[in-house]
């Protein structure tokens, strides 16, 4: 090649950068403004054990989701900020720029796709129902005419709806304000997703032999980490952090941590694998 | 009962602080405080235009004032959380989201307050102020304004009691008040709900009631010395 | 999304708003007509000679006003209910305990600034009127019911008309105890619509008319009903 093609090349592609600045320029990278921050801001529920919950001693909330973005925090290389989000409000949240991230028992939806996007399905679960033994209600299709609590802002109450279209569904603010209405007798139904679930359950002690969790699911769900849209190189990270994960092992140490035999739960195994951030069709 | 208030006392008192944000009847207390401290400029402006002798500024504000004291406070509360962040730019806690809702809020009410306290004072002092050469600024302010803001001071502490019962709705947009903290100690302990809403109730009740009887005693002393006391306002909002 | 607040107003979504904003009126209204009897009663308490029945009409004031409405709601919901006895507890939660449950806590903090505003009207009927009647041979409560209620009325109607308008405002919190009234409804549409801004303007709008419905009334009896002079 001769001095002066060379020189040409070697200018052509010196200058090839600055014509992918304005692209760059012209848009906030959420990567970027989160590690100039020095800080991620993850949306919990901090009342969702073992997800996201107060540890009474200590006052701080800790949590499976809490450990899924702590990694991703490392991963990115600045500290995690956990900030407590009511049901209703996670989207909102996300989408105003209040929190990065979102690790609330978020559920994958198709409708919820339009409006964020989610990361690689962190957990997969169902919703479930708990009912008093003494109503005698053993299957779902029994609580028609009955009424069930839950909580407001969720999937719970339309997925309770599609199941038994003339069950009577009151919500209340907070999970465990619903759970308290039915251990009043204030409904014969508490649904609720199956971990936050049998993690209520457990905690009820001797006060189990009055409740029963129905083996139905009315729903199936699988829980992903909340992203905003358009946000390629966060939203890369993220999946990242969690397929490495899953590589290392770490992922099923996590759930086995949270979940597990030496957790109230008491999941023998579990049955998914942090793989993939496409819904079943 | 208590065993209680012995294992729940700090939770109600001060929320997750340290390990977190403060909460319980602390954030209560600053919270309320704060939306006064800063209701009261809002409602000074507001109450200015409202007394003013101009139509321009008479009815746009009148007519704010109007639509915020028909809508119900947790209505503004839900309007603030969504869109205060589109509004503003940045981002916004509860608290904040809160404090604004409430200074808005009480600060269309104390615009009554103001006005009612402008016009209480003696037409004579306004025409002595100004035959006396000052401006209609400077006679406002030196003159008129320290006069009805001592008259309005028993307002004003009425005015602070609901502002600290109104703080409670920061329950329903997750805020961690006393209110909230009461109940996510209700849902700890499950057994006892009678005895958690009661020492809720009871603690609202001894913040309240001190701080009334202190207003009705301000407004006693200073019925004895001046004319032109604006009656505290017996209509409230929850 | 451009702004259309046809979707929230139409099919589903419409029929939830209807439901929730017809329920907050049965809730203003049922709490009104419970209220005032029982603002009336205390309002007397307060006035009469017997120091007991003073001190009840007062401890029934101050207790019930220095309590955010939230608490009452969760008080009677969550607290109270468990103190009842089974039976009277099944009953209830089998009758809608979010609705009655909404207008105990309502009806209680209602009539505790109405007691108030009732109290004022009465006194402000010059203590001779009173006098006269006694004078005349009334008993104390045959002298109140003929002789000075009546006048006190005028005096009395508009504070209680504004006591209303806050009523009406009030009952948005009872959201937070389940009962499906407007704002708990606004809620749901919210989420299942992901219209904020359409749901949260047709609520503030429909609690406005009515708001300036109630203050028209006010008005309107104020300029029929002026207070004379005495």
């Amino acid at each position: 090649m001769t001095p002066a093609k060379r020189f040409v090349r070697r200018l052509i592609l010196g200058l090839l950068p600055l014509a992918l600045l304005p692209v760059a320029a012209a848009h906030a990278d959420q990567l970027d403004s989160v590690r100039k921050k020095g800080e991620l801001v993850c949306g919990v529920l901090g009342t969702d054990e073992p997800n996201s919950f107060v540890d009474p001693k200590t006052r701080t909330i800790i949590g499976y989701e809490v450990d899924l973005c702590q990694a991703i925090a490392k991963r990115i290389g600045v500290k995690l900020t956990i900030k407590q989000l009511a049901v209703a409000a996670r989207i909102p949240e996300l989408q105003q720029g209040r929190v990065d991230l979102l690790a609330a028992a978020l559920t994958h939806t198709r409708e919820r796709e339009a409006v964020i996007d989610f990361s690689l399905t962190t957990f997969v679960t169902g919703q479930r129902v708990m009912v008093r033994r003494d109503s005698g209600i053993t299957q779902i299709a029994q609580l028609a005419g009955k009424k069930v609590v839950t909580v407001r802002g969720g999937t719970q109450e339309p997925n309770m709806r599609r199941a038994v279209p003339t069950v009577e569904v009151v919500t209340f603010e907070t999970a465990p304000q619903a759970l308290v209405a039915l251990q009043q007798r204030k409904a014969v139904g508490f649904v609720n997703d199956e971990v936050s679930l049998l993690d209520a359950y457990g905690k009820l002690g001797p006060a189990q032999k009055d409740f029963v969790v129905l083996e139905q699911n009315i729903s199936t769900e699988a829980l992903a980490l909340g992203l905003r849209k358009n946000e390629p190189a966060f939203k890369r990270i993220v999946d990242d952090t969690l397929r490495e994960l899953e590589k290392r092992g770490e992922a099923e140490r996590l759930f086995m941590q949270w979940y597990g035999p030496s957790s109230r739960l008491k999941y023998e195994k579990r049955h998914f694998r942090i793989e993939t951030d496409k819904l079943p069709t | 009962m208590i065993e209680l208030i012995d294992n729940y006392w700090l939770y109600f008192l001060v929320g997750q602080y340290p390990a977190g944000p403060l909460g319980g009847l602390a954030l209560t207390l600053i919270l309320g405080v704060a939306a006064l401290a800063l209701a009261l400029p809002l409602g000074l402006v507001l109450g200015l235009a409202r007394a003013s002798n101009l139509r321009m500024f008479r009815w746009p504000v009148g007519a704010l004032v109007f639509i915020v004291r028909g809508t119900p406070l947790l209505m503004v509360i839900f309007w603030a959380y969504f869109f205060l962040p589109a509004v503003t730019g940045h981002e916004t806690s509860q608290f904040t989201t809160m404090l604004a809702a409430l200074v808005l809020f009480n600060g269309a009410y104390l615009a009554e307050i103001v006005r009612a306290g402008i016009q209480g004072i003696p037409p004579g002092q306004t025409e002595c102020a100004r035959a006396l050469g000052l401006s209609y600024r400077q006679a406002m302010f030196a003159v008129i304004l320290p006069q009805a803001l001592r008259n309005m001071l028993p307002s004003l502490v009425g005015q602070l009691v609901t502002t600290l019962k109104e703080t409670s709705l920061g329950y329903i947009i997750g805020l961690s008040e006393v209110s909230f903290i009461a109940s996510q100690i209700n849902a700890q302990v499950i057994t006892q709900p009678a005895e958690v809403y009661s020492i809720l109730a009871l603690t609202y009740f001894a913040l309240c009631f001190g701080l009334s009887r202190a207003g009705r005693a301000l407004e006693k002393r200073l019925s004895g010395r001046t004319s032109g006391v604006v009656p505290t306002p017996a209509a409230e909002a929850a | 999304m451009p702004f259309d607040v046809s979707i929230v107003l139409t099919g589903e979504f419409g029929r939830w708003m209807l439901q929730g904003f017809l329920l907050s009126i049965e809730l203003t209204l049922i709490t009104l007509a419970l209220a005032f009897p029982l603002a009336t009663v205390v309002a007397l308490c307060r006035l009469s000679p017997n120091a007991l029945l003073r001190g009840a009409g007062y401890a029934f004031v101050e207790g019930i006003r220095n309590v955010p409405l939230l608490v009452h709601f969760l008080f009677w919901y969550f607290g109270a209910p468990q103190l009842l006895p089974e039976g009277a507890r099944n009953w209830l939660y089998e009758h809608d305990a979010e609705a009655v449950c909404a207008v105990v806590a309502l009806t209680l903090y209602t009539a505790a600034f109405m007691a108030e505003d009732v109290r004022s009207g009465i006194r402000s009927i010059p203590a001779p009127q009173l006098e006269a009647a006694r004078a005349l041979g009334f008993g104390y409560l045959a002298s109140m019911r003929l002789i000075v209620v009546p006048q006190a009325v005028r005096v009395t109607v508009p504070p209680l008309i504004s006591q209303t308008l806050s009523l009406w405002k009030n009952t948005s919190i009872a959201t937070v105890i389940g009962t499906a009234e407007l704002m708990y409804q606004a809620q749901r549409v919210e989420t299942a619509s992901f219209r904020g801004a359409e749901t949260f303007a047709a609520t503030t709008l429909a609690y406005l008319v009515v708001s300036i419905l109630i203050t028209s009334i006010g008005e309107l009896y104020q300029r029929r009903f002026p207070v004379r002079a005495t």
